[in-house]
């Protein structure tokens, strides 16, 4: 890798660089130019810089409220019940009317519930594994549909990542550490319920980087009676723990 | 310690693909809530056809809805990612059925008129969406179309260059300053951002 910060190789690449983050370079010119950016670590960081914005340039496109029946249609496609879903609120509703009386399908239209969804997201920074995620469903459930519980996940003190414990029909759990953690290579995940049992509920890998993060759907385990979660390696040791209630 | 206790509403993005990796439909179904707007208003503004988006905004819903296991937060956000999904559906159904895309200048226009008729939209001051509109409307128009054209409408440059009767290396010129002015905007406003 190339931390030169003089090359002249580089200023050959400067346009195919913008080209290849908006994803319109093709042929042998894009070979040429992801062969340059893989061994020259300046233009890696220019081509993520620029990637960056350029996704953002997609996302300055107007709100437009879909037509009536939108979401009926698709849940059908979908195979999904709205019944399953947090009905909305009286306000909600009302907004959403009048969207449809005043302006459906023009542009400029608001954006008030996706504006206040994204101002109190809470950044869990989930991730999937590599490997297929667990699909199956789950059991019955204490918890109440749509609830979560979150807590740091702690290592000799420090916080190294994150547990959530999510209700519903099909109780799941997600975990992730973070670069920081000292965590490496397969481990197990384990919950303790309130009576003291202690639940296997996954093997997972962390990267060589310290980087790990899944999701597993909780069988025969009701998420309000977990008290902690743990990693743990695989002769036994506990690595890093949640404590969630 | 720490305890977050929500409503599913209130979720991340990633926390509902989450859901919706392991089939939870509560979470799908409040994710197609929050996304439908941004997702249906793009493919509108690049088709200026209502059953054309439509169909395009379910089927990208549908892809989020069976790809949510493999999404990667290392690599962007969930809003590039079902966004991305989208424009590109949006490009081969414009292709298939030959239609004729909306002109960039509209597309602009109108993204640069969400925020002036809704100032109470905007997300939160500092946002990445307002910077780049911001700088889209400050660069010149020629440099605005180029950008536009391979961003949105996935043009190479060869495709500008003969739809806009410009040489090649015009055309390259233009994409490359006008992408490296949105980036010097985004790094300016992050800068101040970082100050206050």
């Amino acid at each position: 890798m190339n931390d030169d910060p003089i090359d002249a190789g580089c200023d050959k690449y400067s346009d195919e660089l913008a080209e290849l983050a908006l994803g319109v370079l093709t042929g042998r010119e894009r070979a040429l130019a992801l062969s340059h950016v893989e061994s020259c670590q300046r233009c890696a960081d220019e081509l993520e810089q620029l990637s960056r914005v350029a996704d953002t340039v997609v996302q300055v496109a107007p709100e437009v409220e879909p037509p009536m029946g939108f979401e009926v249609r698709l849940f059908e496609k979908m195979g999904v019940s709205d019944e399953l879903a947090p009905r909305r609120t009286r306000k909600e509703r009302r907004e959403r009317a009048h969207r449809h009386r005043s302006r459906s399908v023009r542009w400029g239209t608001a954006a008030v519930a996706v504006a206040a969804a994204a101002a109190v997201a809470l950044g869990l920074g989930l991730s999937l594994p590599s490997s297929n995620p667990p699909t199956e469903s789950a059991h019955g459930t204490g918890h109440a549909r749509g609830q979560v519980e979150s807590a740091h996940l702690v290592q000799n003190g420090e916080n190294v990542g994150r547990v959530a414990v999510f209700g519903g029909k099909q109780p799941w759990m997600s975990m992730m550490l973070t670069d920081d953690s000292s965590v490496r290579g397969t481990v197990n995940c384990v919950v303790v319920t309130k009576d003291g049992a202690r639940h296997h509920v996954g093997t997972f890998t962390v990267s060589p980087d310290g980087y790990g993060a899944w999701i597993a759907p909780l069988d025969h385990v009701d998420p309000g009676d977990v008290r902690t979660a743990e990693v743990v390696s695989p002769s036994g040791t506990v690595l890093a723990t949640a404590t969630l209630s | 310690m720490r305890e977050l206790r929500v409503a599913e509403g209130e979720l991340s993005d990633e926390g509902l693909l989450a859901g919706m990796a392991v089939g939870d439909q509560s979470a799908a179904v409040t994710f197609v809530r929050r996304y439908q707007r941004r997702v249906f208003g793009l493919a509108y503004s690049m088709t200026g056809d209502a059953g054309v988006a439509e169909d395009v905004a379910q089927e990208a819903m549908i892809r989020v809805w069976r790809h949510a296991p493999v999404f990667d937060p290392r690599r962007g956000s969930v809003a590039s990612w079902v966004l991305t999904i989208t424009r590109n559906l949006t490009i081969d159904a414009l292709r298939m059925r030959r239609a004729v895309p909306t002109d960039p200048d509209d597309f602009a226009a109108s993204a640069l008129r969400s925020n002036e008729h809704n100032p109470e939209d905007v997300v939160k001051r500092g946002d990445a969406r307002d910077i780049v509109r911001g700088a889209l409307a400050l660069l010149p128009h020629e440099q605005r179309r180029a950008v536009v054209l391979a961003a949105v409408y996935g043009r190479t440059a060869l495709e500008i260059s003969e739809s806009e009767g410009i040489p090649l290396g015009t055309a390259k010129t233009r994409i490359r300053t006008a992408l490296m002015r949105l980036r010097a905007a985004v790094e300016h406003e992050e800068g101040v951002s970082d100050e206050q």
